[in-house]
């Protein structure tokens, strides 16, 4: 038996961890430790090895990334196995737009949904916090579709030829379009380099220009701030039955000796994702608290929200040179900020790429006629004359009570812990207005094709299957403790020493790329912690 | 040009300013039995693919394979960068580390593997290209001109009637292998946008608004 302990322990080691676990270590002097379950994944200094192998083969370059008998079944899109340092943000895009104002109120502007129980405004300085200690580069968009406190801390990422030709398209069409903002350093910055434009920005950064929490747990722990333990999975949170407070937190190691392992500090703080934070709540359920702990609402591991998408491919009458820069693109937020005549519900952000469909070599031309050598060549330098744009709008989904996951005794880990099994579902006003929204966002490409006299190659939409993305919610903020789970700081109304850090708390998902929120979110958080402690 | 970036150690004073001592209230962090982490500084991870001393890529016959370039690739490439491509082909071959762990980003929650070794297949089909000319044409592969490689070619490649070329990696004969690694090279993507693009290669940020250069002398 090992015992671990800190005045806050921190549960779990992802981008909202990492940067709770920084602001904590800044505003406080209580000692901080910090719980992983899996180790640290591929260091720096291989990622260019790492990298090379995942563009030649598709290998995983994040090595031991995962827990083979960890992990969440059911409707998982969005979702990646990621049990190790730095969790999934180490293989993120780093796109970091924000929400936008009507996020937080659509139940006071359109009469549908929950408000959340702060405002853009409150989080703000949280968003601007976020920004700074990620190096997030950005284009100030139009203030009224993109209003912010203070200026982006980097410069934006250019607008390369590629995406200057599809900007004036978008234009054409009615839709302003800026550089989109991204966790990558466009100037050295605290030590990370320049972005060099490998486009592996997803999965694996190998210059250091993307942040991923590695580099901040790194800081951390040589500052002798924050004690980072990896290899130990948090099973159980233990609760006082008369107070309420959480007073140690039991687990194992996941190396071969599978020791016991006690956690004990004074604030416990789960940091785990949309997932694993509420999954730690109902397995740590007990006598005084039969339904898992923070649930008196009955509402931990439900109310999971995300957002799907249509998305294609559009063939324009310009000159394009895929591969500048293919992991970069426009945004627009303008409707994002839309209202719609006849009071029907959609909103929904734009992105804009270049795109390398249907430009490529081909083996055979339209008679079926073999293509080799020079032939080919030939053939393909036509195809790549042109241009093709990929196009995408995310849209808001509100989550039905009953989006949720169960503890599925189907399926153990290795110390018979039941896994979490995620069923999403819409709220009755989004799943009416499903097939009108999706007809309107295909008219929207179409229109836009349109305007550039250009023609939509493809149209898709996430099947019905493969559930939603940059997934939230399970342990809902909210004022009521009958209807939500923690506070509005994300204090568990049930624990006054237990708290829920970023996206689990989050009543909506938006309609937009969700990291820099959920650091943001969890960065309120941490700030009223470091006030209670 | 290089896809190697410069890699820039994060600085060790990065991230955090970390301000005040620790009160002697407060409880240190104990772990007592358990090693504490530096991620980025952790040890190699001790799974870079076994090297396989060639066995599958230099299993080729690499006359017959370099003779398969000369149909496939671009007679305009100059026999050096045809033989260049089919080496880059050859060695990736080799490096193959089969049933490795697959990328496993968003969009499956799975776990799932890369193929099992394709050469020994490849192998085959290679063998059974020369086998082939040498019983419609008495002669091998190898020897024939290129309108005769060309016919063999053609006939051996007629069950795969789709015009794509498919990935590389689950390619179903060993010419579209060869053909898939070479077409989705950056160099062969520069060559047919006649610009110096460079995909899939790290590169500055600066320039990067202006039109990419064409490429020196326009064409291969």
């Amino acid at each position: 038996m090992t015992t671990v302990g800190g005045d806050i322990v921190i549960i779990g080691s992802g981008i909202t961890a990492a940067n709770m676990a920084a602001h904590l270590a800044e505003h406080t002097t209580r000692s901080i430790v910090v719980i992983e379950a899996g180790p640290a994944s591929t260091p720096f200094a291989e990622r260019t090895a790492a990298r090379k192998r995942f563009l030649a083969y598709g290998e995983n370059p994040w090595a031991r990334d995962h827990l083979e008998d960890q992990n969440a079944f059911g409707v998982t899109y969005g979702f990646s196995p990621n049990m190790h340092v730095g969790g999934l943000a180490m293989h993120w895009g780093g796109v970091t737009p924000r929400y936008s104002p009507e996020d937080f109120i659509t139940n006071s502007l359109y009469g549908i949904g929950t408000d959340w129980p702060y405002t853009y405004e409150d989080l703000d300085p949280f968003y601007q916090e976020a920004e700074e200690r990620m190096g997030i580069a950005g284009e100030q968009g139009p203030p009224a579709m993109d209003p912010r406190g203070k200026p982006y801390p980097l410069p934006p990422i250019p607008v390369n030829y590629n995406l200057q030709q599809l900007q004036l398209w978008a234009t054409q069409a009615g839709i302003a379009s800026w550089s989109c903002p991204s966790a990558k350093a466009t100037v050295p910055y605290q030590g990370r380099a320049q972005c060099q434009r490998c486009d592996t920005c997803y999965p694996v950064c190998p210059s250091g220009a993307k942040y991923s929490p590695d580099f901040t747990w790194d800081a951390l722990v040589k500052s002798k701030r924050v004690t980072l333990v990896t290899g130990t999975l948090v099973r159980r949170l233990v609760a006082d039955a008369k107070t309420g407070r959480i007073v140690r937190a039991t687990g194992n190691r996941t190396d071969a000796s599978g020791e016991e392992v006690t956690i004990e500090g004074q604030t416990f703080v789960l940091a785990a994702g949309f997932i694993w934070s509420p999954h730690l709540l109902l397995l740590s359920r007990d006598a005084a608290h039969p339904n898992g702990l923070a649930n008196r609402s009955g509402l931990v591991g439900k109310y999971l929200a995300g957002h799907r998408n249509i998305g294609g491919q559009i063939s324009l009458p310009l000159e394009l040179y895929p591969g500048l820069n293919a992991q970069h693109s426009l945004v627009s937020k303008q409707f994002q900020r839309a209202s719609y005549p006849g009071g029907k519900y959609l909103r929904h952000d734009l992105r804009l790429w270049e795109s390398s469909v249907g430009r490529g070599a081909r083996l055979r031309d339209d008679k079926g006629n073999l293509l080799l050598g020079d032939a080919l060549l030939a053939d393909w330098k036509q195809r790549a004359k042109g241009a093709t744009a990929r196009v995408r709008a995310y849209y808001d989904v509100l989550p039905h009570r009953e989006s949720k996951f169960v503890l599925d005794d189907t399926r153990k880990n290795r110390w018979g812990d039941p896994m979490p099994l995620v069923t999403f579902k819409d709220a009755p006003e989004s799943e009416a207005l499903r097939p009108w929204q999706e007809e309107e966002l295909r008219n929207l490409f179409r229109r836009m094709a349109k305007a550039g006299g250009g023609e939509v190659i493809s149209l898709a939409s996430n099947a019905n299957d493969i559930g939603q993305e940059h997934p939230t919610g399970g342990c809902r903020a909210g004022n009521d403790p009958t209807t939500s789970v923690v506070d509005g700081w994300g204090r568990a109304h049930d624990h006054e020493n237990l708290w829920v850090g970023g996206a689990p708390t989050q009543p909506s998902a938006s309609c937009c790329n969700g990291t820099l929120t959920f650091v943001a979110v969890g960065l309120r958080t941490a700030s009223a912690i470091a006030k209670s402690v | 040009m290089s896809d190697e970036p410069t890699p820039q150690v994060p600085s060790r004073r990065a991230f955090l300013k970390v301000a005040g001592t620790v009160a002697a209230t407060t409880v240190a962090a104990s772990t007592a039995g358990v090693v504490a982490c530096t991620p980025s500084d952790s040890k190699g991870t001790g799974e870079a693919p076994a090297a396989t001393g060639g066995a599958r890529g230099t299993g080729f016959d690499r006359r017959t394979l370099d003779a398969l370039g000369e149909v496939l690739l671009p007679a305009s490439l100059g026999s050096a960068r045809q033989k260049g491509a089919v080496d880059a082909f050859v060695a990736w071959v080799d490096e193959y580390a089969p049933v490795a762990e697959e990328m496993h980003g968003y969009g499956y929650a799975d776990i799932r593997y890369l193929p099992p070794d394709p050469a020994p297949g490849w192998r085959a089909q290679l063998e059974g290209l020369d086998l082939l000319a040498r019983r419609s044409r008495q002669r091998p592969f190898a020897e024939l001109d290129a309108e005769g490689r060309r016919a063999v070619v053609t006939a051996a490649l007629a069950p795969f009637g789709s015009a794509a070329i498919p990935d590389a990696l689950g390619a179903p004969h060993v010419a579209l292998a060869l053909l898939a690694h070479w077409t989705n090279s950056p160099d062969a993507w520069d060559l047919a946008l006649g610009a110096k693009v460079a995909r899939d290669t790290c590169r500055q940020l600066q320039g990067v608004e202006r039109k990419p250069l064409p490429l020196a002398g326009g064409d291969a």
